[in-house]
């Protein structure tokens, strides 16, 4: 999927107008927030799993090439065969050289964001196989033809009344806003195309270097479908998907479930080790293991920024996020949404594309709080601006914003540096904003670096005398 | 051309990381995963009720009879006759297909369809109402059943039909994940023939897509029973895991 050209300020404010969609957000995230603070809560070595995370994801990147070798040799072992793409034109290149030449119609998908990535499902279509998506969700969004507003719950922005349309629709079936109807529904059609399907694709959770299985973490059961019912799977994953051993997972899925929906466990967990074995099939069972850079060693060659490849698409940072909050995922551009979203997307697609995004956070810290593996994303995110910043070119408007910028910032240093200056610029800006000022706020500026703020806020009006005015006053009475 | 393929992302790799060959690592300091003799005090206790938390229903039985008996009261309120069971030695041992015959439930069982095509096999399983199961372990923490491609069809029967019962018995429940994960492992790095596929399942099937409503059985089955059958039935075990079990806070 292309990034968008709209803006991030375009986009934002196509979102705070959609009231459905706000109320949605607000529902979402709170839900979201506090099922997770329930499920953390009565964890007592909950720093240590994160720690320990931390630590194992740090070892196995400095390992990568040793833990990805050691994976590929034991998922050959099995049977299964591994492919190794440098780039998601391969990576669509190898899987639709595989659906055609099994005679492949269509294919059944569960929620996979490195599917996404790398646009699989526009290139199966255009290679004449039907991709179906079987997550809940993810049909919608399918459906609709629209994209996911949440990495968790990608559907959310719509009402079951939309989507009762959308069902009714496209689906031919009697109309219901009954939550309950709208998936039976789902379940019946989708129960069909499992049952007829020739080629399951799934993405992974982990893969475990030491034994060659992949893990994959759901509720709904549709990837026990996808991965158990047709006898040709393949499992796309990032490099930095491997983890070492099958001990590891006592960690991660300790963490997953309780940061993503706040669950002890998710509703399922798949372990998949090499290809079905089955006595009788009319189809030689396969299965398929695609390895995915796409991007991914430019991270990892920035000590810097290494640690975006920690993430484990949990959510969690979305949902405590101040600014995903009011614009949501789709504001994003992109399908990483959030501040990992902020963080990996103008590293996986490239600066340039996404400049903007490093900006759309307040830097308050709550991802990094909220983070299962303590990934440090608002240090990440002035890393990114500070790269964005020292490689400008220097004839586009917002360079002579960044001069204006750049000139403020120095006359200010100058300026407090010297105590009677600063004590003179305070007392004209108080002035100043007084003037402005209705009621002790200033609701419309109309002066142009104020405006940007009191268009959208009230900015209060400061008071009459500074702090050291008064305390002089003070002193002298 | 897949050699080079392999090359290229583990050249691009390694530059990354700064070197032309791969290190082998040396191994992570190891890890305390336990505080978890919290629960040693009543694993049955805690299983069932956090499996109940998560919507799944928990009965318990003293033997081959009471099992049969809870089975049949399952799909007698659900209006269920078909019934699938996966080839476990459990449920062969408590004569389970013979039993639910009896009590006028339509009956097949795993050695029954052995000698069909997958293909077949899966389209009968999805026109069942209630799949029986037994299980390799379960976890007290969680409430979450672990289930081995090992058992014949188990992953299958727990799948397909909208209800899911499983029959496990009380020293089959763990108090940690990382106990439960060793033996996953074990059968997938000690054997000729490692396990090809596993799963855990912690409630019945779910999603909240729609509004954030819980909505359940979205593609696996609706309904999860946990049947705990007393432990001295066929180990001759003390009777101090049914006592547990019998102060159990309803």
């Amino acid at each position: 999927m292309e990034i968008t050209q709209q803006t991030l300020a375009q986009r934002s404010h196509s979102a705070l107008q959609n009231v459905t969609l706000q109320l949605a957000l607000k529902r979402a995230t709170g839900r979201f927030v506090e099922l997770r603070r329930k499920a953390t809560a009565n964890l007592p070595e909950w720093e240590e799993l994160r720690e320990r995370a931390r630590q194992i994801k740090e070892h196995t990147l400095n390992h990568l090439d040793y833990y990805l070798e050691q994976l590929a040799e034991r998922v050959t072992a099995l049977g299964g065969k591994v492919y190794w793409a440098s780039t998601g034109e391969d990576v669509c290149h190898y899987i639709n050289q595989l659906a055609c030449s099994r005679g492949v119609k269509t294919a059944v998908k569960s929620k996979s964001m490195a599917t996404e990535e790398v646009e699989l499902n526009q290139a199966l279509e255009a290679a004449g196989v039907r991709p179906v998506e079987t997550d809940l969700g993810e049909y919608i969004i399918q459906l609709a033809r629209e994209r996911p507003t949440h990495i968790i719950a990608p559907a959310i922005h719509k009402t079951r009344e939309q989507i009762g349309d959308l069902f009714a629709d496209k689906l031919q079936v009697m109309r219901t806003e009954v939550v309950e109807e709208l998936t039976a529904i789902a379940r019946e059609k989708l129960r069909n195309e499992f049952l007829s399907a020739e080629m399951g694709i799934t993405g992974v959770n982990f893969a475990i270097a030491e034994t060659g299985t992949i893990v994959l973490v759901e509720n709904e059961g549709n990837i026990r479908l996808s991965t158990q019912l047709p006898p040709l799977h393949v499992a796309l994953m990032g490099i930095e998907k491997v983890i070492p051993r099958f001990a590891d997972l006592a960690v991660f899925l300790r963490l997953l479930p309780r940061s993503a929906t706040g669950q002890l466990m998710s509703s399922y967990v798949s372990f998949i080790t090499g290809p079905k074995r089955l006595e009788r099939g009319r189809i030689e069972p396969e299965f398929h293991l695609v390895i995915m850079d796409n991007g991914r060693t430019r991270m990892l060659a920035d000590e810097k920024m290494r640690e975006s490849l920690y993430c484990i698409r949990c959510g969690a940072c979305l949902n405590v996020c101040p600014v995903y909050q009011k614009i949501g995922g789709q504001a994003y551009g992109w399908i990483y949404p959030g501040p990992i979203g902020a963080v990996i997307t103008p590293q996986l697609q490239s600066l340039q594309k996404a400049s903007e995004l490093p900006f759309a956070s307040s830097l308050c810290g709550a991802c990094k709080d909220a983070c299962p593996v303590k990934i440090n994303l608002p240090d990440l995110l002035l890393q990114l601006r500070h790269q964005v910043n020292s490689t400008a070119t220097t004839t586009t408007k917002l360079d002579a914003q960044k001069l204006g910028e750049r000139l403020a910032m120095r006359a200010y240093s100058v300026m407090v540096r010297h105590p009677k200056w600063f004590a003179a610029a305070g007392r004209v800006m108080r002035k100043l904003a007084q003037i402005l000022a209705d009621g002790g706020k200033i609701t419309h500026s109309g002066v142009p670096p104020l405006k940007e703020w009191t268009d959208y806020r009230d900015f209060p009006a400061p008071a009459g005398k500074s702090f050291r005015e008064r305390w002089q006053e003070q002193n002298e009475q | 051309m897949s050699d080079n393929e392999r090359n290229r992302v583990l050249t691009e790799i390694r530059r990354a990381l700064g070197r032309k060959t791969t290190m082998q690592p040396a191994p992570l300091l190891p890890f305390d995963h336990g505080k978890t003799e919290r629960w040693n005090e009543g694993l049955v206790i805690r299983f069932k009720q956090v499996l109940e938390a998560t919507g799944g229903k928990v009965h318990e039985a003293r033997d081959a009879e009471e099992v049969a008996a809870c089975i049949a009261q399952i799909c007698h309120r659900a209006a269920a006759t078909e019934v699938a069971l996966s080839g476990s030695s459990l449920l062969q041992e408590l004569n389970l297909a013979a039993q639910l015959a009896l009590r006028q439930l339509s009956v097949s069982a795993a050695d029954e369809f052995a000698h069909r095509s997958y293909e077949e096999v899966i389209a009968h399983l999805a026109r069942c109402d209630v799949g029986v199961t037994a299980v390799e372990d379960a976890l007290a923490e969680t409430g979450t059943l672990s289930l081995s491609s090992d058992e014949q069809h188990a992953l299958l029967v727990s799948l397909l039909p909208p209800i899911h019962i499983a029959v496990l018995q009380p020293h089959q429940i763990k108090a940690s994940l990382a106990e439960v994960l060793s033996q996953l492992k074990a059968e997938r790095t000690s054997r000729q023939e490692p396990a090809q596929s596993a799963t855990f399942i912690t409630g019945p099937s779910r999603t909240g897509d729609i509004e954030l409503t819980l909505s359940v059985g979205v593609h696996g089955p609706k309904e999860l029973h946990a049947i705990i059958l007393a432990d001295q039935h066929s180990i001759g075990r003390a009777a101090s895991s049914l006592d547990s079990l019998n102060t159990a806070p309803q």
